[in-house]
């Protein structure tokens, strides 16, 4: 009997390596990290000669892992999806493990991606997970002359601590534009006029990102409904993702002479 | 005059003594009181010291604890846990407060025991200001309808127990070693309607050493 219990003991320690939790928000990240990061070097290789190209366009995948793993399962079947961008939420509750759990689903997509930060991927310290897994909150990359912009807008979570939307960033990538550049895109979590939007500078956000080279939308996620704004009334608009829980994402495909769009159901 | 102060002065001493070792009714109840009080402080005296690894609470955690009840069946326990860095910016502090009840002892042999089901509920705190109990005010009304900073544990485990022979005790009563498999309310509403989250992921094990003083 005692043998026994030793030796299960034993078995079980064996066992549970993977099972040990030290703690929710313990930041203990196994497994690749800097996914931005290395998938925008792997789309900006990927998609250097190309002229057309197409993106998928995910939000708010928080506590649906069955509904994103359906995803990935779908669009794996496609072959004219070049990238994936997951536009903020990641998480629920901003745990270390669900960060874990979704990049761990995402990761079997057949193209890159890359995900932005949502109000729920800072709570806590989600954010902190955020960046050891995928990278900086604000990121960019070319596709073409394609300028992709990533932005943490996510004002409310951070009471001013921090800058959000940060500036410095955006004007820094500004100053810095490749001259091939001819069109950007914008990517965030939350569109002004939203909650969580720093909304006495909405009009000024407007105006630093309408100085980018022929900006041709702003893509973002967070109220899980498909929606199409123009959010200023300047003819730039505003595209909502839903919520992978109600099964689809959006298409877009851009052309040397325009773009346009694709709500898919799944 | 001077005869009649001495005097005085005796009888005053005298009637001191007398009043001090005079099991009189104010000291005794006073006396009854203290013992009480003390009792009441004595039955305070934690009777077990516990160290625990992972758990959902830290790496390792340590803190007193009080057994209590009809056969002991009954735990609580106050743990203090150290959360290492990792990948972010500190290391943090957790408080759990953890309640157990054991309902069977099975005796082996003299020197061994088992408890072949331990069941806990812990509540744990991190001791961290990123992290709120209530939505701070910056958030409109209700934004939020969890508190990212206590999280509500149940576990199961098993214990073995080592005890020492009267004869043969120094410090130590007995101490055991256990093990339990657990999960938090965010593990298990994120499991609700996933198929994908398996056992691995929302369950947790942690292993742990309690010694009995008491």
């Amino acid at each position: 009997m005692k043998k026994l219990i030793i030796l299960l003991n034993i078995l079980i320690f064996c066992f549970g390596c993977e099972l040990i939790d030290i703690h929710p928000y313990d930041v203990h990240v196994t497994g690749d990290t800097n996914i931005n990061t290395n998938n925008v070097k792997r789309i900006e290789k990927l998609c250097s000669k190309k002229n057309i190209f197409s993106f998928a366009v995910i939000g708010d995948t928080q506590r649906n892992y069955d509904e994103t793993e359906e995803f990935v399962k779908q669009i794996n079947q496609r072959n004219d999806i070049d990238f994936v961008i997951h536009a903020g939420d990641i998480s629920d509750f901003g745990i270390t493990h669900e960060f874990i759990w979704m990049r761990d689903i995402l990761n079997k997509l057949s193209m890159p991606y890359v995900a932005l930060i949502g109000n729920h991927d800072c709570l806590g310290n989600g954010q902190e997970s955020y960046n050891t897994i995928f990278g900086a909150e604000n990121f960019a990359f070319s596709v073409g002359n394609t300028r992709i912009i990533c932005l943490n807008t996510n004002a409310l979570e951070f009471d001013y601590s921090h800058p959000v939307p940060d500036f410095t960033f955006i004007e820094n990538e500004l100053e810095h534009l490749d001259p091939n550049i001819e069109k950007t895109i914008f990517v965030m979590h939350v569109k002004p006029y939203d909650e969580q939007f720093n909304n006495n500078i909405a009009k000024a956000f407007q105006y630093t990102i309408t100085s980018f080279p022929n900006v041709q939308f702003c893509v973002h996620a967070h109220n899980h409904r498909i929606e199409i704004n123009d959010v200023f009334n300047d003819g730039i608009l505003y595209y909502g993702s839903g919520c992978i829980k109600e099964r689809n994402y959006l298409v877009f495909t851009i052309t040397p002479e325009q773009y346009y769009y694709d709500v898919v159901y799944f | 005059m001077m005869w009649s102060t001495f005097k005085k002065i005796i009888i005053f001493l005298g009637a001191f003594i007398f009043l001090c070792f005079y099991p009189g009714y104010t000291q005794n109840k006073y006396e009854k009181n203290i013992e009480r009080y003390k009792t009441f402080w004595n039955r305070l005296i934690p009777s077990h010291t516990k160290i625990q690894f992972a758990g959902s609470m830290g790496l390792i955690s340590i803190g007193p604890g009080w057994d209590y009840g009809k056969k002991q069946k009954w735990e609580s326990d106050i743990l203090i846990g150290f959360v290492p860095k990792y990948s972010s910016s500190k290391a943090k502090m957790t408080f759990t407060f953890k309640q157990n009840f054991i309902p069977w002892n099975k005796k082996i042999s003299n020197y061994f025991s088992f408890n072949p089901l331990t069941t806990s509920i812990y509540l744990n705190s991190v001791l961290n200001n990123k992290f709120w109990n209530k939505n701070p005010e910056r958030y409109p009304k209700g934004y939020y309808t969890f508190s990212t900073k206590i999280r509500i544990n149940l576990s199961l485990g098993q214990r073995l127990s080592f005890n020492i022979q009267e004869a043969q005790r120094k410090k130590i009563k007995a101490f055991s070693i256990f093990y339990e498999l657990g999960t938090n309310d965010i593990y298990l509403i994120s499991k609700l309607n996933n198929k994908y989250l398996k056992a691995k992921d929302y369950l947790g094990l942690s292993f742990g050493i309690k010694i009995q003083i008491l």
